[in-house]
C-alpha cells in the first residue's frame, strides 16, 4: 500500500512540477509579448536618456558627436543593467531558471517599498499587507458563508432565508464600488474613517496604536468586500446545503430520528467537506494575490498593486515571481487536497475513477 | 494673593495679544517656518482634492489634470492654486519621402510646405478651450511660453502667432498646390495616388487629451480630403513604431507628441538642434531630418554655443524660429497649464516649470499663513520609488520632492526666473575670455572679461587613485572661465543633522570621489559613471583653495552659460557636500563606500546590477544593517578614506567623533540618511509610503530668508489709453504695470516691447518707463506717416526681471487722415459745447425747480403761520372774554 502512494506521489510530483514550468515559461512569454517588449522598453529607454541629457546642464555646449557618444553610452549602460544587452531567448530561460529555484532575481524596474531590487523581497514586503487583508476577509466570508448556509439551509423557507436570496444580487456589483460609497459616507461624510491607506499618517509610534491605526484602515476595506460577497457566499453555501440536505440518506436519518446536530454533523457536513476544504485552500490561495482596483481604491499597499505596476511596466522577473509563487502554492494545494479527499472520503482511491 | 493675580492676569493678556499678533510680529524661527511635513500616498486625484477641501491634507505635490476637478478648486474658497508649464503637445512627422520605400506609399508630409500648412490646419484656441478645457495655452514654436528665451523672442513669435493663426482655406490652398505637384489627384473630395486613397496612419496617443487632439486633427485632415487611419495607442504601444521604427518603412505618417520640462530652462538655444535636426535624440527618425541647409546651420551654430555676443545669438535664434516654421517637421499646439492645488491657509513657493514639488525653496517657504510651526500633510501619488543615496540614488521626483529638504545647497534657483541666488555664498567672481556671450543680472555675481585665462600650476587638476594624491593642473592649461567663490564666513559652523559641523574635509571629499569613481584601479570604480564623468572632463580645468577662513576658491571650466549666475552656480556646486541625489557629509558617504568597496552594496542601480548585490538606501531595506556593519568597522578601524589626502584636513578622533554621532543618530532613527538643510528626516514607513520631515531648529537662517519668493510678482499690463493716431503727428500709447494693483517698480522690469500691426506696416519697438507702474509707447510723426487710416490692433508683450513669463496684453487704436482728424475734433467740440449747453440748461431748469420748491414750501410755511396767527388772536380774545366774564362773575 505505501509504496503505492509513495509511487503514485512522486509521480504526481512530476506532473504538477512540470505543468508549473511550463506555466511560468508562458507567463514570461505572454509578459514579453514573445519578445516585442524588447523593442518597447528599449524606445522607452533611448527616449528618456535622450531627453535626460538634453535637459542636464552639464552637457551643455558639447558638440554632436560628445552627446550622440554620451547618449549611446548611457543607453548601452541602460541595457545592460536590465540585461537587455541579451537575446530574449537567453534572458526567458534566466528568468525561468530564477523563477523555478525560487530565488526569483531582480526587477527591471520596480524596487521594493525599502528600496531592494529583489524579486523575493519586493513580493514579501507586499505579501503581508495583502495577507492582513484579504485572507482576513476571505476567512471572514468563508465562516459567514458556511455557518449561515448550513443555519438557512435548515430553515428553508423562513424569513431569514428569503431575506438572504434577495440580497444576494448585491454581488451583482464588486466590491470596490461598494468601497467607493463607503468612502464617501465614513471618510467624506461622516469623517469617522480614513480615506485609504494602511495607517495614520505619521505612523503612530508605539505598537499597540499602530495595529489599532491599521485596524481602523482595513474597516472599511473589509466592510466593502463584506456587503458585496457575504449574501451570495450565504446563498451559495445554503443551495449547497440543501441540495445535500434532500440526499436519501439525510431523509433517512431524519426517519430513524437522529437529532438535527448529528444529522448536519456526520450526514451532511462530513460528505460535503472535501468540496468545502478545496474551496477554502483556493479561496486562501486566490487572497494572496490581492485585489487590484480594490487595492487602489483604499491605496492599500498589495500584491494587487505590485502586480499591476510589474503589468504596465513590463517587469517580467517580478510578473514571473508572482505568477511562481502562485503556480506552486497552487500545485502543493492540489497535491495535498488529493491525499485530503481519500482521508475524508472513502469513496475517493488512488486509481479508482 | 493680589500680586500673584495681578501676575496671572497679565500673562493672560500677553498670551492673548500674541494670539492675535500678525506673523510678522510673532518671533521668526531658525528652519522652517512649520514643524512638521509628513509626506504620503494617494493615487486617485478626486478623492484628493476631497481630502485637500475637508482639511484631512494641506498640499498636492502633483498637478491636476482633470478639468472637472479643477472647476471645483476653483470654486472652492477654501483651496488656492499655482499654474505650471511644463507639459507641451505637438505633432510629430515623418519626413520620409514623398514615397515610403518600403511601401511605395505617398507621404505628404515629407514635404515641409504640407508640414507647415499644418499649422494652419489646427485651430490651438479649440484645443485649448474646448479640448483642455481652458488648462492649455496655444504654442507656435519650440519655445515653451513661460521661459526666458520666450521672453527674450516674444516679438517674433507674436508675429509668427498671427501669421500661423488657424486658417483653413489657407491650409486647404497650398496642401491641394502640393498635392497636385506630387502627382496627386482630388476626386470627389478625396486625394488618390496612383489609384489608391491617399491614407494617413496616425498614432494617436490615448493616456491623455492626446486622444482628443488626434480625433480633432484627424478630422481636420479628413476634411481637405485625406482617408486616415487612425490607430490610438499608448506610449508603450507607439514608440517601438515611431521612435525606434525605421520611418522609410512607412507604418506612420503623423503622432501626437508629447514632451516635459522639469526646471525653468535659461537657455533653449539647442532646442532646435534637438527637435528639428539629426543632431537630436539619435535613432532612426531623428535620422531621417532633413532640414534645409540654411535651417541646418542655423541650428548648428546654436546646438554648439557658436556665437561670440549676445547680439549674434539673438540673431541666430530669431533666424531659427522662423525657419523651424517652414520646416515645421513638429507642429506644436499647446502648452498645458496645470494647476497644483493647496489649502488657502498654507504658502508656498511654486516652480514655473515644475509646480510645488519641483521648486527648490517650497522646505524654506512652506507656512501657515496666520501661524508659525504645525504640522503640513503633503500628497503625492507616489513616493520611495527607488533607494536614496546621494551618489547615485533615486533621481523620481517623487523622492527627490522630500529628500531635497534635507539639503541646503550652496546657491538656489530662482523658481521664476531660473537664475542663482546665493544660500552659502556672500559672493562671485566670473572671469570671462572676452569675445564670449555672457552677461549677468543679479549683483551678487561681478562679471569680467579678460584676454586670457591661465590656470595655476597649484591648481586641482584630477585624482591618482594607485599613488592616492591629487593631479595638479598641466603647465599652460587654459580655462574659458575662472570663477572666484567667496563662502559665507560662518560655512563651517553649518552643522549637519547628526551633530557633525560641516568642514573642509566635506569639500575635499567631493573633490576626490568626483574623480575616484572613474578610474577603474578604484574600488569604487563605477562604469555606468563614466558618461557623467567624461562631460565633466570635458570642461573642467581646475579648483584651488585659496582661502580656508572663510572659504574662497577658485574654479576653472571651459563651460560656458549665457549668464554668469550659472557659471558661478557650477562653481559654487562643484565640490560642495550636496551631490546628485542628496546631501551628504563625508561621513556618511564613507560607510556606503566601504559597502561598496566590500562589493556588499553599489551606489548606482547598473552597478549594483553588475555585482549582483542591492542599490544602496541609506533609508530603509536590506541595505541598513549592511551599512550599519560597516559603520562599526569604520569606527573600529578609525577609517579615513583617502587618508593621504584626507588625513590632512581631518583627524583620527575628528573621524570618531563624527561616526560616533552617526551611531547615535542611527540608534535613533533607524537610516542613515542625514543632511544640512532645513528639515531632517524623522521616520519613514516604507510599506505604507509614508515619510516624516521634522524642522531643524539648529539651522542657521531664520524662516523667513526666502519668504519673498512665495509668490511670483507676474506682472499685470493694460493698454490704459489709446489716443487717436494721426499719420504724421505723434502719439503717445500709455501702458499700466502693476502687481495686486500697486505700480510695478520699473527697476524690476526687463522691457516692454509693443507690436503694431496695421494693414500698411507693422511697427515694433519698445515702450519707455515713465514711473513706477506707467510705460508710454511713443510714436514718432515718421512711423504714425506709415499707417493706414483705420483700425490698427496694439499688442505688447512685458518681461519682469523677477519672473521668467512674459505677459502680453493687446487693444486697439483708430488711425485717421488729417483732415478726418480736423472734423473729427471739430465734431468732438461740437459735442462737447452740446453737451455743455445741454448740461447748462438741464441745471438751470433743475435751479428753478429747486426755487420754484422752495417757494412753494414758504408759501405753505406762510399759510401755516397765517392760520396759526388766527387761531392765536382767537385764542387770545377767547381768553382777554372768559378773563372779563370771570372778573364779572365774582362782582
Amino acid at each position: 500500500m505505501l509504496p503505492r502512494i509513495i509511487k503514485y506521489g512522486l509521480k504526481r510530483i512530476i506532473i504538477l512540477f512540470i505543468t508549473v514550468v511550463i506555466a511560468v515559461y508562458i507567463t514570461i512569454w505572454i509578459a514579453n509579448i514573445g519578445g516585442y517588449v524588447d523593442e518597447i522598453v528599449k524606445s522607452d529607454i533611448l527616449l528618456q536618456v535622450s531627453q535626460s541629457v538634453r535637459q542636464n546642464p552639464a552637457y551643455r555646449g558639447l558638440n554632436e558627436t560628445q552627446i550622440t557618444k554620451i547618449i549611446n553610452e548611457i543607453y548601452e549602460n541602460e541595457l545592460k543593467k536590465i540585461g537587455f544587452d541579451k537575446p530574449f531567448i537567453y534572458r526567458s530561460l534566466i528568468y525561468l531558471k530564477d523563477a523555478i529555484t525560487l530565488s526569483l532575481g531582480r526587477a527591471l524596474f520596480l524596487s521594493s517599498d525599502s528600496g531592494s531590487k529583489s524579486v523575493r523581497i519586493i513580493i514579501l514586503e507586499r505579501l503581508p499587507n495583502t495577507v492582513l487583508l484579504f485572507t482576513t476577509t476571505q476567512l471572514i466570508l468563508f465562516f459567514i458563508g458556511l455557518f449561515f448556509g448550513l443555519f438557512l439551509s435548515r430553515r428553508y423557507g423562513s424569513f431569514l432565508d428569503r431575506l438572504s436570496v434577495l440580497l444576494a444580487p448585491l454581488s451583482s456589483l464588486p466590491g470596490w464600488f461598494y468601497g467607493i460609497f463607503l468612502i464617501l459616507i465614513f471618510a467624506s461624510f461622516l469623517r469617522l474613517l480614513p480615506y485609504g491607506g494602511m495607517v495614520d499618517a505619521p505612523p503612530p509610534a508605539d505598537k499597540l496604536a499602530y495595529a489599532l491605526s491599521v485596524l481602523k484602515h482595513m474597516t472599511l476595506p473589509v466592510l466593502s468586500w463584506l456587503i458585496a460577497y457575504s449574501f451570495i457566499n450565504v446563498y451559495v453555501r445554503r443551495t449547497f446545503f440543501l441540495m445535500f440536505s434532500s440526499e436519501d440518506y439525510v431523509e433517512f436519518a431524519k426517519a430513524k430520528g437522529l437529532p438535527d446536530s448529528i444529522i448536519q454533523r456526520r450526514y451532511i457536513l462530513r460528505p460535503t467537506l472535501p468540496p468545502i476544504i478545496t474551496d477554502f485552500s483556493l479561496t486562501l490561495i486566490g487572497s494572496w494575490m490581492g485585489a487590484i482596483i480594490t487595492e487602489r481604491v483604499f491605496n492599500w499597499p498589495g500584491v494587487g498593486s505590485l502586480f499591476y505596476m510589474a503589468s504596465v511596466m513590463f517587469d517580467t522577473p517580478v510578473l514571473v515571481g508572482l505568477v511562481v509563487i502562485y503556480a506552486y502554492l497552487l500545485a502543493a494545494t492540489v497535491f495535498v487536497l488529493e491525499f485530503v479527499y481519500a482521508i475524508l472520503d472513502p469513496r475517493i482511491r488512488a486509481g479508482v475513477t | 494673593m493680589r500680586v500673584l493675580a495681578a501676575v496671572l492676569l497679565t500673562l493672560l493678556f500677553m498670551g492673548m495679544l500674541l494670539w492675535e499678533m500678525p506673523i510678522s510680529y510673532a518671533q521668526v524661527p531658525k528652519g522652517p517656518w512649520v514643524d512638521e511635513v509628513i509626506f504620503s500616498v494617494e493615487t486617485d486625484e478626486a478623492k484628493t482634492i476631497d481630502m485637500l477641501l475637508k482639511n484631512e491634507i494641506q498640499v498636492y505635490f502633483r498637478d491636476i489634470g482633470d478639468p472637472k476637478l479643477f472647476e471645483k478648486i476653483k470654486a472652492s474658497p477654501d483651496l488656492w492654486y499655482v499654474t505650471s508649464y511644463g507639459l507641451y503637445f505637438e505633432l510629430t512627422f515623418n519626413p520620409v519621402g514623398p514615397e515610403f520605400p518600403a511601401t511605395g506609399k505617398l507621404n505628404p508630409f515629407s514635404v515641409p510646405r504640407i508640414r507647415e500648412a499644418m499649422n494652419y490646419l489646427v485651430d490651438r484656441k479649440y484645443i485649448c478651450d474646448e479640448i483642455m478645457a481652458g488648462m492649455a495655452v496655444p504654442k507656435y514654436t519650440v519655445l515653451t511660453p513661460a521661459f526666458p528665451d520666450y521672453a527674450r523672442y516674444a516679438d517674433v513669435i507674436k508675429g509668427i502667432e498671427k501669421e500661423y493663426s488657424y486658417n483653413f482655406d489657407k491650409a486647404r490652398e497650398i496642401i491641394t498646390e502640393e498635392m497636385i505637384k506630387l502627382g496627386a489627384e482630388l476626386k470627389e473630395g478625396k486625394w488618390y495616388y496612383k489609384g489608391e486613397p491617399v491614407t494617413i496612419i496616425f498614432i494617436i496617443r490615448v493616456e491623455d487629451q492626446r486622444r482628443m487632439i488626434g480625433d480633432y486633427v484627424a478630422s481636420q485632415l479628413e476634411k481637405i480630403g485625406f482617408t486616415v487611419d487612425r490607430q490610438y495607442k499608448t506610449s508603450r504601444e507607439a514608440s517601438p513604431i515611431w521612435l525606434r521604427g525605421n520611418p522609410a518603412d512607412g507604418k506612420w505618417h503623423v503622432y501626437t507628441g508629447g514632451w516635459i520640462v522639469t526646471a525653468v530652462s535659461r537657455d533653449d538655444a539647442d532646442t532646435f538642434g534637438y527637435f528639428y535636426t539629426p543632431r537630436g535624440a539619435g535613432g532612426p527618425l531623428w535620422s531621417a531630418y532633413k532640414p534645409s541647409p540654411e535651417f541646418d546651420y542655423v541650428a548648428g551654430r546654436l546646438w554648439t554655443r557658436d556665437y561670440k555676443t549676445i547680439e549674434e545669438r539673438d540673431e541666430l535664434m530669431r533666424k531659427a524660429l522662423k525657419l523651424s516654421m517652414e520646416d515645421s517637421v513638429r507642429v506644436w499646439l499647446v502648452s498645458q497649464t496645470a494647476p497644483w492645488p493647496a489649502r488657502k491657509e498654507v504658502s508656498l513657493t511654486y516652480d514655473l516649470a515644475a509646480g510645488f514639488s519641483g521648486a527648490r525653496l517650497w522646505p524654506y517657504t512652506i507656512r501657515y499663513i496666520d501661524k508659525v510651526g504645525g504640522t503640513v500633510k503633503i500628497v503625492s501619488t507616489d513616493l520611495l520609488v527607488d533607494p536614496i543615496n546621494p551618489v547615485g540614488g533615486s533621481n523620481w521626483v517623487y523622492d527627490a520632492m522630500f529628500y531635497r529638504a534635507l539639503s541646503d545647497p550652496a546657491v538656489i534657483p530662482d523658481p521664476f526666473t531660473g537664475l542663482y541666488w546665493p544660500q552659502r555664498v556672500k559672493r562671485a567672481e566670473v572671469y570671462v575670455e572676452k569675445g564670449l556671450p555672457v552677461g549677468v543680472t543679479l549683483d551678487w555675481v561681478s562679471l569680467k572679461f579678460v584676454d586670457e585665462i591661465t590656470v595655476p600650476r597649484d591648481a586641482w587638476y584630477d585624482w591618482d587613485p594607485v599613488k592616492q594624491e591629487i593631479i595638479y593642473a598641466p603647465p599652460g592649461t587654459k580655462a574659458k572661465t575662472k570663477t572666484v567663490v567667496y563662502y559665507d564666513d560662518n560655512l563651517f559652523n553649518i552643522k549637519f543633522h547628526d551633530g557633525s559641523k560641516l568642514s573642509l574635509a566635506d569639500i575635499v571629499f567631493a573633490y576626490i570621489l568626483t574623480f575616484d569613481r572613474a578610474k577603474p584601479e578604484s574600488p569604487v570604480y563605477d562604469e555606468s559613471y563614466i558618461p557623467a564623468f567624461e562631460a565633466f572632463r570635458e570642461y573642467f580645468r581646475g579648483f584651488k583653495i585659496v582661502s580656508t577662513s572663510p572659504l574662497v576658491i577658485e574654479y576653472y571650466s571651459d563651460q560656458l552659460y549665457l549668464d554668469a549666475e550659472w557659471i558661478a552656480w557650477a562653481a559654487a556646486s562643484a565640490f560642495y557636500p550636496e551631490y546628485s541625489y542628496g546631501p551628504a557629509p563625508w561621513h556618511m558617504v564613507a560607510i556606503g563606500w566601504l559597502a561598496e568597496a566590500d562589493k556588499k552594496l553599489a551606489f548606482s542601480a547598473d552597478k549594483a546590477e553588475n555585482l549582483k548585490v542591492e542599490w544602496m538606501s541609506y533609508v530603509a531595506g536590506p541595505s541598513i544593517p549592511i551599512l550599519a556593519e560597516r559603520l562599526e568597522k569604520a569606527i573600529k578601524e578609525r577609517f579615513i578614506p583617502y587618508r593621504n589626502v584626507l588625513g590632512k584636513y581631518v583627524s583620527e578622533a575628528e573621524a570618531l567623533e563624527r561616526y560616533s554621532n552617526l551611531k547615535k543618530w542611527y540608534d535613533a532613527k533607524g537610516h542613515f540618511l542625514i543632511g544640512n538643510g532645513p528639515f531632517y528626516l524623522d521616520r519613514v514607513d516604507p510599506t505604507a509610503r509614508i515619510v516624516v520631515l521634522k524642522a531643524n531648529r539648529e539651522f542657521i537662517d531664520p524662516a523667513d530668508k526666502w519668504l519673498r519668493f512665495s509668490k511670483p510678482m507676474v506682472p499685470e499690463v493694460k493698454i490704459t489709453a489709446a489716443p487717436t493716431i494721426v499719420p504724421g503727428l505723434p502719439a503717445n500709447i500709455t501702458i499700466s504695470v502693476t502687481f495686486e494693483g500697486k505700480p510695478y517698480s520699473r527697476a524690476d522690469m526687463s522691457y516692454i516691447k509693443y507690436i503694431i500691426t496695421s494693414p500698411t506696416v507693422t511697427l515694433t519697438g519698445a515702450a519707455e518707463a515713465v514711473e513706477d507702474g506707467k510705460w508710454v509707447i511713443r510714436l514718432k510723426p515718421e512711423e504714425t506717416a506709415l499707417l493706414a487710416a483705420g483700425a490698427v490692433s496694439i499688442d505688447i508683450i512685458a518681461v519682469s526681471k523677477l519672473v521668467g513669463m512674459p505677459v502680453s496684453a493687446s487693444g486697439t487704436a483708430i488711425v485717421m487722415s488729417e483732415t478726418e482728424y480736423i472734423l473729427s475734433e471739430l465734431a468732438r467740440a461740437k459735442a462737447d459745447y452740446e453737451v455743455k449747453i445741454s448740461d447748462l440748461k438741464t441745471s438751470l431748469e433743475r435751479r428753478v425747480s429747486e426755487i420754484n420748491t422752495k417757494v412753494n414750501e414758504l408759501a405753505g410755511a406762510l399759510g401755516a403761520i397765517t392760520t396759526a396767527m388766527w387761531v392765536g388772536i382767537a385764542a387770545l380774545v377767547i381768553s382777554i372774554i372768559a378773563i372779563i366774564l370771570t372778573v364779572l362773575r365774582r362782582k
